[in-house]
């Protein structure tokens, strides 16, 4: 039998019922629609916080004091009897590949600029700040050069931070009263918005020096390394653990290449997203019930139109592959249409809700239509094969 | 052509044996126009499935131009039915979604014949048979004496060398019924070897050779003419 | 016709043909299953971090040093600050009628080792009523006597420190060097289920003076509060506020979370992941209601016979409505009973392959399943009922 013929014989048979074909179909759909607009939330979350952290750029790695594994805090980051200093910054930036090295320390304080006052995250940094973290200025410079323990008393102000304090006024040059110092407003920072919780913009920058010793600490927070793209993440981080482990005497603080963190990110999110994609499937095997159900009917419906395309000379297996072939085209055009109402709503609800994070993966796509037509497949199977081996002679019988 | 050895046919029904035919031999020579006559339960029908190849005997042996077609496998099988023989039933076996057209056509769908040989063919067969301005319709708009005619054109379409029928008129009033019973004959003057099941005595009484079946056995017989 | 009597009908034509029953069956019992399971997950989540939670302490407030100023924005969690929570400013919360126990905290790692054994370590700090408040117990030993303020050199250490440190051996007596100081082993914890967050079995806990001195630090990293009741905790949380603004020159800069607002906000969390994923199962119970349409579709017309004599009988059309829409809804129903089943199997099988995790039966997810079940069922019942009662009689009687 030519190819053409098969399909259009398939196709005849699926259209000689239509409301039942749809309805079988639609089943299918559903389920198939259910996949893609799950899977495309999930996608989309996915990209959200992707992009998110990769918004620092990907040739980073953070050093935090204390051992732990986890990405959870350590209570070494708080205290610790073998703080990350300044000098252990200046050191790693020594090493080869390593393009700069910042330290950080992150804190809360009152900021009170003449009548107005908020409180804020205060950064404690290095002046590479911009080029480590993505920053850019919008007004002025970023903070000094200065030798730590000589640091002049500037600031620089968040995006939010700025309006707050300052509305439309000019802010350049003005002072701060920050933890009973008076600091120098130098530069204003474009804003780079939330990540994930925390708001950069709701920020002000500190000279490092200037930061510990008003928390008064000794221990920097974290140690962030800009490399060289030439450099392995790996070959960095093997460099900066046998440095520290020579300075501290031993192994007491964790290396988190941005690299690995995106890994385990991706990952997690990936298995979100497969299991929210698998949730919508259970409706797919429902759908690929109906199916079963409906090509069980249909087999035992046509018993006579079997036995007469056996009598006409069709082998087993070409009556065994226009059932399977019925089944598939059913739900090929179940995912089809489920294809269309899934990316459809999927866009409808992009439009709606310009908040949520929506990516259509066409590679969840293509999967789903795959899943589906192994659907129609695996329920047609047996029914094609009742078909096959049903004697022509009962067959023709049946009338 | 036909050569029928022994042949036996047994049916469980219930734990009953059913002797359906016991050691039916005869021979069918080319361009026979063959009826098998009997009453029903004399087991004519099982005859006819059994030469048409729908069935298996349980014992005995069938040749089919000289070949021996009762050890041939399932696909064989499909293919000699397909190229050899054409079958014309007693409810037509139309598939309702189909037209006159289409229903012809299917056997050399089947056989995957090319579209363009296959519009040549079936038309020339609907014209032959009177069908010509039927072609488009579907079974349901078509009267029994043209759907039997569609049947008959399915039948032929392959160009096979031996016809079998089943009541080919027992569902049609008399006058569309001898309609169908001249093409058949036309058809077996063409030099189609024609086996025919009925059990009107009047349709019989045309063929020129008539088997009479009762019980699993042949009971007679007769040539004439 | 008695109602009883079109039940039995229905159930009859229902079982007459087995086949396609079963299948409905199948359909609909799975959309049912996958409610129950998940929606008893869920609920089990739930449950597990909300007990979690109450095995941390109740009745808890937490104050943090540092204030965000954005609304509903994250507490500062990792908060230092300019001005820091002292063991003075801990103090005065004594003063507050409805506290009823408090502990300053200082959080930090250190090596902890005994002779050839070291292991980096959490080190807690706290006052002595940390152990009432959290509800750890001690297992062996004691704890240190109620001098907080001074240093001590004693301990008490989490059940795997010890472990890991003493083997099987005695601990208490024992001197172990955590960072430069020597302290004396008083007590250690009895092994508990790891609670959220912090493991406290890998833990070593000292008086708050003590850990002051290892650390070098004068701050506090939180103070742990425990109001005398439920109903006093917006009162606790707000008389903190004042006590703690009137020493630090008026100003505002702490931050108060209450247990309860942390566990109503995961409680949110997880009801709000459980009605998700619930809906999204309920999906396939649509699906299995296309289903019935669809097989019962089927089931008028090869039936049509049948309807063509129960309207010779003399039926009228509403009776033919009934009784395909009793059909529709006894296979639901019958789908719905045996997805519960199903449902139900699997959860104790999964309680009983995961016993460190209570997994029980949300009963609400059976009447939501039972529900959504029996009214797709009718309402996609609806369509081929119709057909049926519509068909007319003489129509149907004939032979195609």
């Amino acid at each position: 039998m030519r190819l053409n013929d098969f399909f259009l014989i398939t196709f005849l048979s699926v259209r000689e019922q239509p409301l039942r074909s749809f309805l079988t179909a639609l089943g299918i759909a559903v389920g198939i629609s259910a996949v893609v607009l799950l899977t495309s939330l999930g996608e989309g979350l996915h990209r959200f916080v992707l992009s998110e952290f990769t918004q620092f750029g990907t040739n980073l790695i953070a050093i935090n004091p204390g051992k732990k594994s986890t990405l959870g805090v350590s209570g070494a980051v708080i205290s610790n009897v073998r703080p990350l200093s300044i000098d252990d910054a200046d050191a790693l930036s020594m090493l080869p590949g390593v393009i700069k090295s910042q330290p950080v320390i992150q804190g809360n304080a009152a900021v009170e600029a003449g009548k107005r006052q908020r409180r804020t995250t205060v950064f404690g940094v290095g002046s590479d700040t911009p080029e480590v973290w993505q920053l850019s200025v919008a007004a002025g410079h970023f903070l000094p050069n200065d030798p730590p323990r000589n640091a002049r008393p500037y600031a620089v102000l968040g995006s939010r931070l700025r309006k707050e304090l300052f509305k439309q006024e000019p802010f350049l040059g003005k002072r701060l009263r920050i933890g009973g110092e008076v600091y120098r407003v130098i530069g204003g920072m474009e804003s780079k918005g939330q990540m994930l919780g925390f708001d950069l913009d709701d920020a002000v920058y500190l000279p490092i020096a200037k930061a510990m010793s008003m928390f008064n600490r000794e221990s920097l927070m974290e140690i962030d390394l800009l490399y060289d793209k030439d450099h392995s993440a790996e070959s960095i981080t093997i460099a900066a653990s046998k440095m520290l482990k020579k300075r501290h005497g031993s192994e007491d603080f964790t290396i988190t290449t941005q690299e690995q963190m995106l890994e385990t990110l991706g990952s997690v999110l990936n298995i979100l997203t497969i299991a929210v994609g698998a949730l919508g499937g259970i409706s797919l095997v429902v759908g690929g019930v109906g199916i079963f159900t409906i090509m069980t009917i249909a087999v035992n419906e046509r018993r006579a139109e079997i036995g007469l395309l056996c009598a006409l000379g069709a082998s087993r297996q070409l009556v065994r592959l226009l059932f399977l072939g019925e089944a598939i085209t059913l739900s090929l055009l179940g995912g089809l249409a489920g294809l269309i109402l899934g990316v459809g709503c999927a866009l409808g609800l992009a439009l709606l809700v310009p908040a949520l994070p929506i990516h259509t993966s066409w590679g969840f796509v293509a999967a789903a239509e795959l899943i589906a037509v192994l659907v129609g497949l695996g329920a047609g199977v047996l029914p094609a094969n009742n078909a096959a081996s049903l004697p022509p002679v009962e067959a023709l019988r049946a009338e | 052509m036909i050569e029928l050895l022994n042949i036996e046919r047994v049916f469980l029904v219930g734990d009953e044996e059913v002797h359906a035919l016991r050691q039916i031999s005869f021979d069918v020579a080319t361009g026979e126009y063959v009826a098998i006559m009997g009453s029903s339960g004399s087991g004519k029908s099982t005859l006819l499935n059994i030469l048409g190849l729908l069935d298996r005997p349980d014992s005995g042996v069938y040749q089919l131009d000289s070949q021996r077609v009762s050890e041939l496998d399932e696909d064989h099988l499909a293919e000699v039915r397909r190229h050899q023989i054409g079958f014309v039933f007693q409810f037509f076996h139309l598939i309702p979604r189909l037209t006159a057209f289409e229903n012809v056509e299917l056997p050399l769908t089947l056989a995957g014949v090319a579209p363009s040989l296959r519009k040549q063919k079936v038309t020339d067969a609907l014209a032959a048979f009177g069908l010509r301005d039927r072609a488009r319709h579907r079974p349901a708009q078509l009267s029994g004496g043209q759907r039997q005619r569609v049947a008959i054109a399915r039948a032929t379409i392959m160009e096979p060398k031996i016809i079998l029928a089943d009541e080919p008129t027992g569902n049609l009033d008399s006058s569309s019924g001898s309609e169908v019973i001249n093409i058949l004959e036309e058809l077996n003057r063409l030099g189609i070897t024609v086996i025919m099941v009925t059990h009107d005595h009047a349709i019989g009484a045309r063929a020129s050779r008539i088997i009479r079946m009762a019980d699993g056995r042949i009971e007679s017989d007769s040539r004439h003419r | 016709m008695r109602i009883s009597d079109m039940f039995t009908f229905s159930v009859f034509a229902a079982i007459g043909n087995r086949g396609r029953t079963a299948l409905m069956l199948l359909a609909v019992s799975i959309g049912v299953a996958s409610v129950v399971l998940l929606v008893s997950l869920g609920e089990s989540a739930r449950q597990y971090v909300s007990n979690q939670f109450s095995s941390l302490g109740s009745n808890l407030l937490i104050v943090l040093p540092g204030r965000s100023e954005t609304v509903g924005g994250p507490p500062p969690l990792l908060g230092i600050t300019p001005r820091d929570l002292t063991i003075d400013d801990a103090e005065t919360l004594a003063r507050i009628a409805v506290v009823r126990r408090f502990s300053p905290l200082v959080v930090g790692a250190a090596p902890v080792s005994h002779r050839q054994k070291e292991r980096e370590v959490t080190i807690l700090g706290a006052s002595r009523d940390i152990f009432a408040i959290r509800r750890m117990e001690i297992g062996q030993g004691v704890i240190w006597p109620a001098n907080d303020n001074r240093f001590q050199a004693v301990c008490v250490l989490g059940s795997k420190v010890k472990s890991e440190l003493f083997g099987n051996d005695n601990a208490l007596g024992q001197k172990i060097r955590i960072g430069d100081y020597r302290f004396q082993v008083i007590g250690v914890m009895r092994p508990k289920a790891s609670s959220l967050g912090d493991d406290l079995a890998d833990m070593a806990i000292i008086p708050i003076a003590s850990a002051q001195a290892l650390f070098d630090t004068s701050s506090l990293f939180r103070i742990v509060v425990e109001a005398e009741s439920e109903a006093e905790i917006a009162k606790a949380k707000e008389a903190i506020i004042r006590t703690i603004r009137a020493r630090h020159d008026g100003e505002d800069d702490i931050t108060v979370i209450t247990q309860d607002a942390i566990l109503a906000t995961f409680d949110k969390i997880f009801k709000a992941m459980t009605l998700t994923v619930a809906g999204i199962a309920t999906i396939s119970l649509i699906v299995a209601g296309i289903i019935i349409m669809n097989v019962m579709l089927v089931a008028v017309s090869s039936r049509r016979a049948e309807i063509g004599l129960l309207k010779a009988l003399g039926a009228p059309k509403r009776q033919i409505v009934y009784l395909f829409l009793t059909e529709a809804g006894a296979i639901s129903m019958a789908g719905a009973l045996c997805g519960l089943g199903l449902g139900g199997s699997i959860l104790r099988l999964l309680a009983w392959f995961l016993p460190q995790f209570p997994i029980f039966f949300a009963p609400w997810s059976s009447i939501v399943a039972f529900t959504v079940a029996l009214s797709t069922g009718l309402l996609f019942g609806i369509l081929p009922a119709q057909k049926a009662a519509d068909l007319g009689a003489a129509y149907a009687l004939s032979r195609r």
